[in-house]
Formats: structure tokens, sequence, C-alpha cells
């Protein structure tokens, strides 16, 4: 954690809970951005983040100072999205819904919308822990260690999961967007 | 080094997550191999194409919206400041004073071994050894004599006591007076059990004499 974070930090506990905002607010995306690619629905996708960031606030207190605050963040909104995903609907219900938000927003971009549909496309190919490691390593850019720190789990158990995911998304891409190989080549 | 050993390794290898040590074993058997290398390039470029892809598209809230939750969250109680316990002390540390620990438990006990006196030892022994017996001779005690010699000398009596103690008295059989014999009797005012023992002089069990 940052000197600028740790002075926001003080004061939110210190009562000057308006500290809060400038504390979160490079967070806002990533939080929002991985909620809706585990949930597929972007109002569920806001739920999760705000009460990831709800439950930021009241827990401030206990939050080890010598940790990483975003990876704090991350924990908590996988422990959200874990718990909210007891009760989630089926994959296809979910599928249905990620459609149906794409099309009520009329200022996505057609661009956006066909790689939300790749990105959603290979992610359904991967089973749920295989997708939260793939999401945390390989998008958001957590190392193996950070990972396992955000799922509670060891790295060895990150590797094994992240090793399958990434053999899952290479078949995935080479069958079905093979054009986004070739770009990279 | 095999395709079908290093082929799992691959994946990790693709993105710098394998360990040094086998990386470096991998790397080798990639200078040999194309067909392992074509599997790195392509898990390489599925991966950047994915990530290209996750890039194009970042959420975020509506002004609007995002204002609301804040005010939502400065109504809040702020939250109040606690120490966790265990992160307040480094893991390091812990370590440390278990170790701490566990070092002067080892040398308390050597210590304990070293200073006790070896007749106290002798007398653990000496009841410890006692233990298993009982229940078979309180049985031969009731049986004529005549079998083997280590079955008889034992005479079992339950006796009144104070619990929470065990006597151990030893001295010349009553029921012997030559000056190589020796009697023994432990008695435990816990259980009330009496054990009475009759050795001759090679501390072999010695036949009782009615």
């Amino acid at each position: 954690m940052d000197e600028k974070e740790a002075r926001l930090v003080e004061l939110v506990l210190g009562g000057r809970t308006e500290a809060f905002e400038p504390l979160v607010t490079p967070y806002r995306q990533l939080l929002l951005t991985l909620a809706y690619r585990l949930c597929r629905n972007i109002e569920e996708a806001k739920e999760i983040s705000q009460e990831t960031l709800m439950r930021a606030f009241r827990y401030l207190g206990s939050f080890d100072r010598t940790r990483s605050f975003k990876n704090w963040l991350l924990q908590i909104e996988m422990n959200v999205w874990r718990s909210l995903g007891e009760r989630a609907a089926d994959e296809e219900t979910l599928r249905e819904l990620a459609t149906r938000n794409t099309l009520e927003d009329p200022q996505e971009r057609l661009a956006a919308k066909e790689a939300r549909e790749k990105l959603f496309s290979c992610l359904d190919g991967l089973s749920p822990r295989e997708r939260e490691v793939f999401l945390l390593r390989d998008i958001e850019g957590r190392s193996v260690k950070e990972t396992a720190g955000v799922l509670r789990t060891s790295s060895i158990s990150v590797r094994v999961h992240l090793s399958k995911a990434r053999d899952k998304i290479r078949e995935l891409v080479k069958r079905r967007f093979p054009e986004l190989m070739e770009g990279q080549r | 080094m095999s395709c079908s050993r290093v082929r799992k390794w691959l994946p990790l290898y693709a993105a710098s997550d394998l360990p040094s040590g086998k990386a470096r074993r991998l790397e080798k058997h990639l200078g040999e191999c194309p067909s392992c290398r074509k599997e790195v390039e392509e898990l390489r470029a599925a991966l950047a194409g994915i990530r290209a892809v996750a890039g194009r598209e970042i959420l975020d809230w509506p002004e609007g919206e995002w204002n609301r939750f804040m005010a939502r969250v400065r109504s809040e109680e702020p939250a109040p400041r606690s120490v966790p316990v265990f992160s307040a002390f480094p893991r390091k540390a812990w370590a440390a004073g278990f170790l701490i620990v566990l070092a002067l438990g080892i040398a308390g006990l050597i210590l304990r071994a070293i200073l006790s006196s070896p007749a106290s030892s002798l007398l653990s022994e000496s009841i410890a050894a006692t233990a298993a017996q009982p229940s078979r001779t309180l049985v031969k005690d009731e049986v004529p004599s005549g079998g083997y010699p280590q079955d008889l000398p034992f005479r079992i009596r339950r006796q009144q006591g104070a619990p929470g103690r065990t006597v151990l008295a030893a001295g010349p059989s009553q029921e012997k007076t030559k000056q190589d014999l020796m009697s023994m009797t432990l008695v435990s005012h816990e259980t009330g059990l009496k054990v009475h023992w009759t050795l001759n002089r090679n501390f072999e069990w010695e036949e009782k004499k009615q």
C-alpha cells in the first residue's frame, strides 16, 4: 500500500468518511469490469461492486496495511461474487442477460460488443475456478502469489487451474477465433 | 526429456509462471523440439489475443450513480479501528517465538532427566513394571502352587488408603529369612492395590512357601 492510500485510510478511520471516495476511485473500473466478466450481468456487476466497496468501508479498520489495498478489494469482491454465485442463475440465463444488456445499451460500440462476446465465449469454456484464476492472472495481471492470496488458496492450486485454463483458452481461440491469434504472431 | 513430460509445463512457461529450474530444462527441450515450440507460440498468441479483446472494454460507473452510492457510503458509521492480532505480529516473529518455546521445552526435559536421581528412575521403572502383572497374579494367587515360579510369589490384596500416592516398600521376606531373598511390596494409595514380590538373589521370582 502506497503512502497516499495509507494517509487516506488513516483519515477514514479518523472519521473523515469523505476520504473514502478518493481511496477507492482508482479501482472503481477494475471492480466493475471484473464483476461483469464473472457474472455477465451489468446490474448484478454493479450490485457486486457496491457490496464490495460497502464491505471495504465497514471493515477498513481490520485492513492489514502491510498488504496491497487493491488485492484486498479484489479479495472482498471474489468473496461477494462467490456468496452471490450460490444463488446465481445458470449459464444459459447469464448468457441471455449479457446479450440483453448489450442490446439495451445504445452507446455501446460494435467493436466492444464483439470483443465482449468473444471473451465471454472463451470464458464459458472454463470451470468457475479456472475462470477466476484466468481473469485475475491473465486479464488483470495479478501475479500467481497475489492471485492465490485473493482467492485464499495455494500458489500450487493457482498454477494447476491456470495451466488448464490456458490450455482450454488456446484450444477455444484456435478453433473459434483464429483471427485473434493471427494478429499476435 | 520427452514431449509428453514437458507438455504440461507449456501453459505456465508461455507466460513466465514456471519455476526457473523447470523453465531451463524446458528451454533445452524447446531448442530441439519444433512441435513444442509451436505450441508455446500458439499459447502466447492466444493469451495476447484474449488480453487485447479484454482491453477493448473497460466498464465504468455512470457519474450520477457513483456519486449517489458514495453519498450513501459516507452516511454509514465510520469504520472502527482495530489491529488484527496475527497481522500485527509478523509471521517470522511468530515462527521465531515458537522455535524458542520449543527449544526451551526440550532443554527443560533434558535438564529434568539429568537432575532427577537414578533411584527415583528405578522406582518409576519398578512401579511401571508391576503394573502389567497384578491382573494375571490375582487369578494365579488363588490357584494351588506348583506352576511356574514367576506366577506364584504374588499376593495381591486391595486395601483402603489415601488416594494419589504409590508407596514402594522393600525388606526381608516374612516368609523366608535367608539373606539371599528379598521381598518388595508396592502399595497404590490411589487404588488400594498392593503387590508383594519375593525375589531370590538372581532377581527371579521366588516360590512362596505356605
